[in-house]
């Protein structure tokens, strides 16, 4: 026979984690629900919006607000009131969660919008040796892999594409795209409402290298560094007058950028733009439209945008107190209202070319587009491969890809001819994991190593981590143990070229080796630091600058996914090129909350 | 009448699916009349799909009464509801997926409908109809320029056939336009170019060419490379169209020696050699039982993004056949009869 076919005592005795209850999520539990399935847990960390409408079809517009878990669990409960279903509104890397945890479940199905909690849960299953049946969907795109311990590859087997992040000088000095104004102008955002992040300065950057003149290194660079420090304290004092606050970014410091010459040798200069000049501009005669189309999709007029930037800082400071900070959030209305004039007021100025608010949401708020179908074809492939799982049937379980329909291709549901082997040098799943990281040992600190190295750039959650050979202690999950080491230069404390750390995380039961490399930036575009899994990659990897930006911190993650700026390369839609076959990194489908930027 | 432009709502509500498909589809969509004949296991996932999407009207025409293996299998029906009109079941919970959608149902069996009945939809969509029904209905919409999308799922097997007449749409291409910037940095501008396209679909009755019929499957046999699940397909009709329903479990002894029967008589029209088939023996095995309900998540996902590109006239839809292979898992198209 070709197929074994499931029955429904091995379904109704087996017990299933699903985790995420969005597009993908959704589907699967009625999809589970109406297999037959007794016995299910859910968890998701996410409240409903409206935008989950339109394809996550257990919500309603009541349940605006809701916990997505909860109101799932109620929702299947309601089709089918005999299963026994968890809902967990919570977040799955959290410490609750540990390896117990995991080996309740016959199989886990992975319905996640994140990177960082599909390497978390890839681990936990790892570790636990519970089967994993990873999901994703973007726009008509999407993609089901199965992950079983010695079997088949690990989520982390082959390294991700890095998310695209941009240099701070790009951002303050030349930006040359309307990504770079628009994240200027979610920083400026932040600046004047959001938590003070020395990171998201807006301000000149007067130690850009390519703006150091031979012979005179640091000319005119003083008044820029020190307005930098007291922005919030010049905001407040002049009570967030808009046309002083206008002239300052848009006048002044654009003034201030002509006189680092060395920048405008090759570029266009940007022209400075007074408050006058903006308000009064021409093409202010269009009345307010008020359907969708001419609000959204059209690109504002300069004058417009000044409107808007006077109008928006009048309500936005009203929300601010000493105690109290904004977080710019892209469905905030006056906040993606102020980010859309400020970056198109910026683009205005370098000649770039400007936007409508519905393009610079996208951009802004990193949105995946997401559909109902694509949700339901990869669920119904999620559950399918759960049959077979369930019967151990694992080497049936190739990856399946969802494709754009083209006239090149008969394929819409392309599978795998095979399962993929793990890759034996993966520093996740290898039975010694192992990775080259290369930092500056002199200049940084251990709490940066903790927090970009092994946290952002390795996916640790508590790590513990000793210096081989000497047995010392240099970062301990337990708090208070080692925090006096935070902010020693690693140099100082003995790790430098050669050593060799010992990391463990104890809640992802991960072990792994870390050898140190003394690496300097040179341009100002590298990465702060470099992870290198194969070390027969390690000269490849060197030759291709930028190839591996995961370091960069310019673009810094902010406080929730939910806003980070990540623009997704082209290349990682399968739907272009059509005739390869290409591996996407299924992102999501929950557009919302994405992405993580692993830096 | 509704207004030709979203509102504020729908626009908030469609977000997601505007910044994939364009506001212009999303306004071709809401002007939709969708008709759905037969709304069991794989029709409720097609409805889900389409009333999401935001069409203006769905029209339910399903004479049917809920069974307890119904019930189990369909989301939109309520436990307590066995034994009742299955039109009048799911509409609470079809109606709560998407309010903004008029909902209508129709007990009528299909068969008695006359031919003006299907000539005021936008696309109509069958499920669980026999042939001899789904050709008359194509000859109807092919008169009254109307679009035609007919799917079935038996087991773990699926497929649709399509009609959209003489199709035309337009996709979207990206390119990454390199045009040098006066300073000298490469602007990496995105240009999106339209590129227009026309697919001439044939009319069924040269698609669906069962044994005892009097067109010629002349055209169809030429081809090389055939899917042979497309004869699965036909045989699975052709068993619906002699038994007035599916394979089932019960019958599964006489039920397989009338498939290998009508299999034969598919393989000697199409002059197919048994011994070069690459079928498995047993592929019949996989179609008994009910609609398996993973399989019909991935087909009605299929079937209703073909109603959505028929509808919107954007990206390039299936032509004509797609056909869900129940063991590899691939979903492909096969293009028959033109
Ligand atoms: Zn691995």
């Amino acid at each position: 026979m070709v197929v074994t076919q499931i029955t429904k005592e091995t379904i109704g005795n087996s017990k299933v984690l699903v985790v995420g209850a969005g597009g993908i999520g959704c589907e699967v539990l009625k999809n589970l629900a109406l297999s037959g399935f007794k016995d299910i847990e859910i968890i998701d960390l996410d409240t409903i919006d409206v935008s989950n409408l339109n394809r996550q079809f257990l919500f309603r517009k009541e349940h605006v607000g809701k916990p997505k878990a909860v109101v799932a669990r109620e929702s299947i409960l309601n089709y089918n009131p005999d299963i026994q279903i968890k809902a967990y509104h919570d977040s799955i890397t959290s410490q609750d969660y540990g390896l117990n945890f995991f080996k309740k479940f016959n199989i886990v199905l992975n319905a996640l919008d994140n990177r960082a909690a599909r390497n978390h849960v890839n681990r936990m299953c790892l570790a636990a040796d519970v089967p994993l049946i990873e999901s994703g969907t973007s726009g008509y795109s999407g993609q089901v892999e199965l992950i079983k311990k010695g079997v088949t590859q690990c989520y982390e087997c082959q390294p991700k594409p890095p998310q695209r992040t941009f240099p701070g000088c790009t951002i303050r000095n030349t930006p040359s795209e309307p990504v770079h104004c628009i994240v200027w102008a979610k920083h400026l955002f932040n600046q004047l409402f959001g938590e003070e992040d020395p990171d998201q300065d807006v301000s000149p950057d007067t130690e850009d290298p390519e703006a150091k003149v031979e012979g005179q290194a640091h000319s005119a660079t003083n008044a820029g560094n020190i307005q930098r420090t007291s922005t919030r304290r010049w905001v407040q004092d002049i009570k967030y007058n808009p046309s002083q606050l206008f002239n300052k970014f848009f006048k002044e410091d654009i003034e201030y950028l002509l006189k680092m010459e060395n920048l405008w040798k090759t570029r266009k200069p940007p022209v400075p733009l007074s408050w006058e000049q903006a308000a009064s501009h021409e093409g202010d005669s269009v009345e307010e439209e008020n359907n969708v189309r001419m609000q959204d999709m059209k690109v504002w007029p300069l004058s417009k945008c000044a409107k808007v930037f006077a109008s928006t800082i009048d309500v936005l400071k009203n929300e601010v107190s000493e105690d109290k900070f904004l977080v710019w959030d892209k469905d905030d209305k006056p906040a993606m209202d102020f980010v859309t004039a400020c970056a198109n007021i910026r683009a205005h100025i370098f000649s770039i070319a400007t936007k409508s608010r519905f393009e610079i949401k996208s951009i802004a708020g990193n949105i995946i587009p997401a559909i109902a179908t694509a949700n339901a074809m990869i669920a119904g492939l999620v559950v399918l491969h759960a049959f077979r799982v369930l019967l151990q049937e694992f080497e049936k379980c190739p990856s399946i890809y969802l494709r754009q329909k083209s006239v090149h291709s008969k394929f819409i549901l392309a599978a795998d001819k095979q399962i993929t082997a793990a890759n034996p040098k993966c520093y996740v799943c290898s039975p010694k994991p192992f990775v080259n990281v290369f930092v500056n040992t002199n200049s940084m600190t251990v709490k940066e190593f903790e927090t970009e190295v092994l946290k952002k750039g390795l996916n640790m959650i508590a790590p513990d981590v000793v210096l081989d050979g000497r047995g010392m202690v240099v970062i301990s999950s337990e708090e208070g143990e080692t925090e006096i080491n935070n902010d020693k230069k690693l140099a100082e404390i003995g790790i430098v070229e050669g050593s060799i750390l010992k990391c463990d995380d104890f809640l992802q039961n991960y072990e792994l080796s870390v050898a140190v490399n003394q690496y300097e930036a040179k341009e100002k575009d590298d990465p702060l630091y470099k992870i290198v899994a194969n070390p027969d990659d390690l000269k490849a990897k060197e030759s291709v600058n930028g190839g591996e930006k995961n370091g960069n911190e310019e673009e810094k993650q902010a406080e929730s996914d939910q806003d980070d700026l990540m623009v997704v390369e082209e290349s990682d839609d399968p739907q272009e090129g059509s005739s390869k076959r290409r591996k996407l990194n299924p992102i999501e489908d929950n557009d919302d909350d994405l992405c993580i930027i692993d830096s | 009448m509704a207004e030709k432009q979203l509102s504020a709502v729908e626009a908030e509500l469609y977000d997601r699916q505007i910044r994939l498909w364009g506001i212009e589809s999303q306004e071709k969509l809401r002007a939709a009349n969708v008709l759905l004949i037969n709304i069991r296991a794989l029709g409720s996932e097609i409805a889900k799909n389409i009333l999401l999407s935001g069409i203006n009207s769905l029209t339910i025409l399903d004479d049917g009464t809920v069974t307890e293996e119904e019930q189990q299998k369909n989301f939109l029906l309520n436990k307590g509801s066995v034994g009742n009109p299955i039109a009048d079941e799911v509409l609470i919970k079809a109606q709560a997926l998407n309010p903004l959608v008029k909902i209508k149902v129709d007990k009528q069996p299909p068969s008695s409908k006359d031919s003006s009945y299907f000539k005021n939809f936008t696309i109509i969509v069958a499920t669980c109809i026999k042939t001899d029904l789904l050709l008359k209905i194509d000859k109807v919409c092919r008169s009254s320029n109307v679009k035609l999308i007919y799917g079935d799922v038996f087991g773990t097997f699926g497929f649709s056939v399509a009609d959209f007449l003489d199709h035309n749409y337009h996709e979207d291409q990206i390119k990454l336009a390199g045009k040098k910037r006066t300073h000298g940095e490469k602007d990496h501008e995105k240009t999106t170019i339209k590129v227009q396209g026309v697919i001439n679909y044939p009319e069924l009755k040269k698609v669906l060419i069962l044994p005892n019929t009097k067109q010629s499957a002349d055209s169809i046999k030429k081809s090389k490379r055939r899917n042979e699940l497309f004869y699965i397909m036909l045989a699975l009709m052709e068993f619906r169209n002699k038994n007035n329903r599916n394979p089932a479990i019960e019958s599964k002894e006489g039920d397989l020696k009338t498939l290998e029967t009508i299999k034969a008589d598919i393989f000697q029209l199409y002059e197919v050699d048994e011994l070069k088939t690459k079928l498995p023996a047993d592929i019949f095995e996989l179609v008994f039982g009910e609609e398996v309900v993973p399989v019909c998540s991935v087909v009605g996902g299929v079937i209703a993004q073909e109603v959505i590109k028929a509808v919107s006239e954007k990206e390039v839809p299936v032509n004509n056949i797609f056909l869900f292979d129940p063991i590899t898992f691939d979903g492909k198209e096969e293009a028959i009869g033109a």
